[in-house]
């Protein structure tokens, strides 16, 4: 069974430089620990004036891999819904990308709105980011917050998208969790799992297990911190693989 | 072998914290752990004697496997009085500061000295933050005065001062001081960024728990590191600074 990493990334992160920022070293870390694939995105596309370019330098770093190209887009840009279809025609996107924090917009915003549409027609999943860094640890630029009451109310608004949460904390998903579970088609990844204790087995007496997908927002994050906190859970070993085995892209 | 120097009780949660901590040293094989209890950020001096009285409770309790650090404001007038009761009855084996006041505080002073006499390390809490400093929270910049004023000074700089990049730059030049990696913030490239600036010998491992756990182990076991710095960092240095007979002048 294939076992996946839906939140990792290549390119520079112009705050820090980053040691491990390549395509080859994230399928390097995979190997190693036994992940297959991976939800790869363009850490430069979230700075470009243009995403696009970050994405056309993406699909020619991972053509012919098993990754899958998943697509930065901000909808405060113009014809993005034309980047979309591109997306989809030239790089056989998987999964589409949005920084709300970094991007400045309002999840309420009707651009965001006209996106979800788009997915939903072309059943692609959103890929929403809630964070990247600690917001502690932030230099230079502060993002917005991605407050997690607008996020239960967004998702709320677009019961037909699929939707994935990336780098939530647990007390902020815990916070909507009424939200979550009754959305059909929501998930959270685990690179915002950071603590407490045993948080996955904590997390999985408020979610059922198909909410949760292996992310690791690798390589900003350390690979192996989510990755061995769900690996040592103490759950049930098909949960763990259903986890890491993506299958939510698959839900119907 | 792991040794965990930077643990917490929280105040009210003495049973839950014990049975989380004493579960996850038999589940990752942690072979001691360091805790020191916690509640308010400015305790008075009842506060600090339960807390302390705690984490005594819970050595006896589990003296293989639990050690402690005293924790002390130092604004207390009681505060050396804390301290000599911690080391001396209590087996304590360090001195915890957090946020009550900047380490390079003069009223800190006095227990410095106090430690110095002692042979023991000072756990510093020292967090940079861009969002949500506290007044008196230290940062890097706070260890560096007290460790220069004090070369003698065994001290430890919790969580890489938060932000690394603040912290390690701060106390590069001071070797009397070392290193935790304890905390919640767990990037990729911290570990790395910490030994290209001052190796591997002053970098000790410690966690926050019941905080976390795998998100400091992760960040040790994906750094660029031999399996010989890897066990420095495990438990060598550690024993190094824990080790009241070696001086470091």
């Amino acid at each position: 069974m294939s076992t996946v990493d839906v939140n990792c990334l290549v390119g520079h992160w112009p705050f820090r430089k980053l040691y491990k920022n390549t395509f080859e070293e994230v399928q390097k870390i995979h190997k190693a620990n036994g992940i297959t694939s991976g939800y790869v995105s363009s850490l430069d596309s979230i700075f470009y004036n243009d995403p696009f370019e970050g994405d056309e330098d993406l699909h020619e770093i991972i053509k012919g891999s098993n990754y899958h190209h998943v697509l930065t887009i901000n909808p405060m840009l113009p014809e993005f819904v034309q980047d979309v279809k591109d997306g989809i025609k030239k790089f056989g996107i998987k999964g589409v990308r949005i920084y709300p924090g970094y991007h400045g917009y309002s999840l309420a915003n009707s651009k965001l709105k006209e996106l979800c549409h788009v997915l939903a027609d072309y059943n692609i999943p959103l890929f929403l980011t809630i964070r990247m860094e600690d917001e502690r640890s932030d230099y230079l630029v502060r993002p917005n917050k991605v407050h997690m009451d607008e996020v239960g109310s967004f998702i709320g608004r677009v019961p037909d998208n699929k939707i994935i949460l990336l780098t939530a904390f647990s007390n902020e998903l815990i916070s909507i969790k009424e939200a979550i579970n009754n959305h059909r088609y929501v998930r959270f990844d685990t690179s915002g799992l950071k603590g407490p204790l045993f948080a996955v087995e904590k997390m999985l007496e408020v979610f059922p297990p198909e909410k949760m997908v292996y992310g690791s927002l690798y390589p900003l994050y350390s690979f192996s911190c989510t990755y061995l906190t769900l690996k040592h859970a103490q759950i049930d070993e098909n949960i763990k693989q259903e986890i890491l085995s993506c299958l939510f892209l698959t839900f119907t | 072998m792991i040794i965990d120097i930077h643990t917490h009780i929280w105040a009210g949660r003495y049973e839950s914290d014990k049975q989380e901590l004493m579960k996850a040293a038999e589940l990752y094989d942690i072979y001691r752990i360091y805790v020191s209890a916690l509640k308010s950020y400015y305790p008075d001096e009842a506060e600090i004697s339960e807390l302390n009285f705690e984490v005594a409770k819970f050595i006896k309790e589990q003296p293989d496997i639990i050690g402690g650090f005293c924790y002390i404001n130092p604004s207390n007038k009681d505060a050396l009085d804390v301290l000599k009761k911690g080391i001396e009855e209590q087996d304590m084996e360090g001195m915890k500061l957090w946020v009550a006041a900047y380490c390079d505080d003069p009223k800190v002073f006095p227990l410095v000295e106090k430690c110095i006499g002692y042979n023991i390390p000072i756990l510093i809490h020292a967090f940079h933050k861009a969002v949500g400093q506290l007044d008196n929270e230290s940062i890097g910049s706070h260890v560096t005065n007290l460790a220069r004023r004090y070369p003698e000074a065994k001290l430890l700089m919790a969580h890489l001062g938060g932000n690394a990049y603040n912290g390690i730059k701060s106390i590069r030049s001071c070797p009397n001081v070392w290193v935790d990696i304890s905390g919640s913030i767990f990037r990729r490239d911290d570990v790395d960024y910490t030994k290209k600036l001052i190796g591997t010998d002053r970098i000790v491992f410690g966690t926050d728990m019941p905080g976390s756990y795998f998100t400091n182990f992760g960040q040790i076991e994906d750094a660029d590191l031999t399996s010989e710095e890897k066990q420095l960092v495990y438990s060598g240095n550690t024993l190094k600074i824990l080790d009241r007979k070696g001086r470091i002048l």
